[in-house]
């Protein structure tokens, strides 16, 4: 049973934070990366914050309030940190920040149970900040079924502070954390400056209070969690991961779900009857054009994103969310760190890169957990040019997995060709450093499915708040720009790139205009082009692969700029979008000179 | 099960690079790299601070090791300066 043990006298004594104060006390969780501090924080404050099965998931401070018997405190999240000194990663540094000033009163260190002197290592750390501390012990569970048991009590003693065991996603201990609130108190940790000693009273002291009975493992984790990272057995393991998820997303999402709610919902029900309802109750041409005409927010800007784009959206975050919580996604490091080299970077930059087929933008704050600023700044770069989101791979799935398999092979070609051209050159031109590859691999769990709905449902709700505005916006950009004449001033422009260069049907001009706003609009642009029989396979594999090298949208662009500033921001969609153009006109180029037809 | 001590530099201590799968030691050191003067301490908060056992599960691609209940996986370089002692090897 989860429990909190505290040095006696002091459980005695008047607990000291208790009082009236001008302000909510500010308690800062604090941790080693994947040891569930989201998951107290959503208990403690009933918010809920993503909680993943990888290192890295939180890259930002979360706050939220929490009532502690009758007083209200204030709980800060922060990113997982493996240190406070030294070589810090941006995350890391964030956390120290906040840690660091008058931004916490009170430090909740979270640990994880099986790893104590690891988590002492920090809690000598965080015991040179002065503050009063409580320590937690979660998945308590997950080591006693290892055999691993911590005298509680003993630690409590040695340390002076409350130390609480608890089973954070169960629930378990947390009524034992809000007594331990009211009894934190400064930790007693040896003063010593020198990093190495504090390795080894770390050591030590776990060695006093840790026993190791018997090393049980669960035999089925344990297979599965050597299978994944083993050549022989991981890259076919990979490649059913990737054909599952383009049987679950590309067919199932895409196509079924997609050719049901276009031609069924919007196309026979609800454009329809908009149609119907805006002719009989609208007098004005101009504003019933502007509702349900070619450019109408609903027969458009509606209709792309919620269904083309939406149950895309929706089955890719479901099965994504699996694939976090599993544990899995951190294993693909491995094999990607060799590749990951030539482009300046080491394995660690798999996560930003396979999280930005859920959203770039997301993932570009993520590149927060790599080690250099030049790693970063190579990794954006990347997400930027070549990683396509989940609702434009879905698209591109949509498009080409009806013509070929072929087609589709050649677009992810010459996407990653294009990748790694441009991160072995950035990897020279740049200046900085690569940090060396060494990452920490979650265990394989079976994900909760409490946790994987709440997730894939809040993801969804995101999508929808910052997806569908921006399409209306595009939509009524495009009415505008119709109305005025300039759409066709633009496709006459924009005509000796898109027929001459490019050699797509002029039409495509205003789709690569959408493509600017949102990479995903554009993509639902050329899906519905494609539909209707406007595109041939080349003119679809070139068009896609142009929009896939374009800056994802408007909030990549100023998240980048965001996290790096103007200029860089600036720089990178300067340097990619020729490199966009030019590859699309180099593919049409190659393909009308071998007479390749798809 | 037979423990075979196997003792390759003078000071008695391995390499972890040098490892087979299946072997089991103690960290003894992290050798520092004046290129890369944090190594250590990256290493320390990882856990593997002299006195922490390891079994080393995978050797390619990567040296993938337990550290405690920690699994961890480093580049050859990496593996190359942590010093291992005590090594068994698990017959």
């Amino acid at each position: 049973m989860p429990s909190c043990h505290i040095v006696r006298e002091r459980a005695a004594a008047p607990a000291p934070l208790l009082k009236l104060r001008s302000r909510p006390l500010r308690v800062g969780l604090v941790g080693q990366p994947n040891v569930g501090k989201s998951v107290v924080f959503g208990h403690l404050t009933g918010r809920y914050v993503t909680v993943s099965n990888y290192p890295g998931t939180t890259v930002a401070i979360t706050r939220g309030r929490a009532m502690v018997g009758a007083e209200v405190c204030d709980v800060i999240d922060t990113p997982g940190v493996n240190t406070l000194e030294g070589a810090m990663s941006e995350d890391e540094r964030i956390t120290r920040d906040a840690m660091a000033g008058s931004h916490t009163d009170l430090i909740v260190q979270v640990a994880d149970a099986r790893n104590l002197r690891r988590a002492l290592v920090l809690t000598a750390q965080l015991a040179r900040l002065n503050k009063p501390m409580v320590l937690v012990l979660n998945m308590i569970d997950e080591a006693f079924a290892r055999g691993i048991a911590v005298d509680v009590p003993a630690l409590a003693a040695e340390l002076q502070i409350p130390v609480v065991e608890m089973v954070a996603v169960e629930g378990r201990g947390f009524s034992e954390l809000r007594d331990a609130l009211a009894l934190a108190a400064r930790p007693h940790v040896p003063a010593q400056p020198h990093a190495s000693a504090r390795a080894v009273w770390a050591h030590e002291l776990t060695e006093r209070v840790r026993r190791i009975s018997t090393l049980s493992l669960a035999s089925v984790q344990e297979a599965l969690a050597s299978a994944t990272r083993r050549p022989l057995t991981g890259i076919p393991i990979l490649l059913m991961v990737l054909y599952a998820l383009y049987l679950f997303v590309g067919v199932f999402g895409a196509q079924t779900l997609v050719g049901v709610m276009e031609k069924d919902v919007f196309g026979r029900g609800i454009n329809p009857a908009a149609i119907w309802l805006v002719d009989r109750t609208v007098p004005s041409a101009l504003a019933r054009d502007f509702l349900v005409g070619e450019y109408g927010v609903v027969t458009m800007g509606l209709t792309y994103a919620i269904a083309i784009v939406l149950p895309v959206v929706a089955t890719f975050f479901l099965i994504f969310g699996f694939l976090e919580d599993s544990g899995y996604i951190p294993r693909l490091a491995i094999f990607c760190d060799r590749t990951f080299r030539v482009m300046g970077l080491n394995g660690k930059a798999v996560l930003p890169m396979v999280l930005g087929l859920g959203c770039d933008t997301m993932a570009t704050m993520t590149t927060r957990i790599l080690g250099t600023p030049k790693e970063r700044l190579i990794a954006i770069l990347l997400l930027a040019l070549g990683v396509p989101c989940s609702a434009q791979l879905a698209t591109i799935m949509g498009i080409l997995g009806g013509i070929s398999v072929v087609a589709l092979a050649t677009l992810f070609g010459v996407v990653l060709t294009q990748m790694l051209v441009v991160g072995w050159l950035a990897a020279r031109v740049l200046k900085g450093e690569r940090s060396p590859f060494i990452l920490e691999l979650p265990p394989i769990r079976w994900p909760r499915l409490g946790n994987l709905l709440t997730k894939t449902r809040l993801r969804v709700w995101w999508y929808l708040g910052e997806a569908v505005p921006l399409f209306l916006a595009g939509t009524v950009l495009l009415f505008v720009l119709d109305r005025i004449g300039a759409l066709t001033v633009l496709s006459a422009a924009g005509r000796p790139v898109v027929t001459g260069l490019l050699g797509l049907p002029e039409s495509t001009a205003q789709i690569l205009v959408m493509g600017f706003l949102r990479r995903d609009y554009g993509a639902a642009g050329l899906f519905h082009l494609a539909r209707s029989g406007q595109l041939t396979g080349v003119q679809a594999v070139v068009a896609l692969t142009v929009m896939t090298l374009f800056v994802p949208c408007i909030a990549n662009f100023f998240m980048m700029v965001r996290e790096r500033g103007l200029r860089t921001g600036l720089a990178i969609a300067g340097v990619i979008t020729p490199i966009a153009i030019g590859t699309g006109a180099g593919l049409h180029y190659v393909f009308d000179l071998f007479g390749v037809q798809f | 099960m037979s423990l075979i001590s196997l003792a390759c530099s003078s000071d008695g201590t391995r390499s972890l690079a040098s490892l087979d799968e299946g072997q089991r030691g103690v960290v003894v050191s992290v050798v520092d790299d004046p290129e890369d003067t944090d190594r250590s301490e990256r290493l320390w908060s990882l856990g593997v601070t002299p006195g922490a056992s390891i079994t080393v599960l995978q050797t390619f691609p990567g040296v993938v090791f337990l550290c405690d209940q920690t699994e961890l996986v480093v580049e050859r370089s990496i593996a190359r300066a942590i010093r291992v002692g005590s090594v068994e090897a698990l017959s």
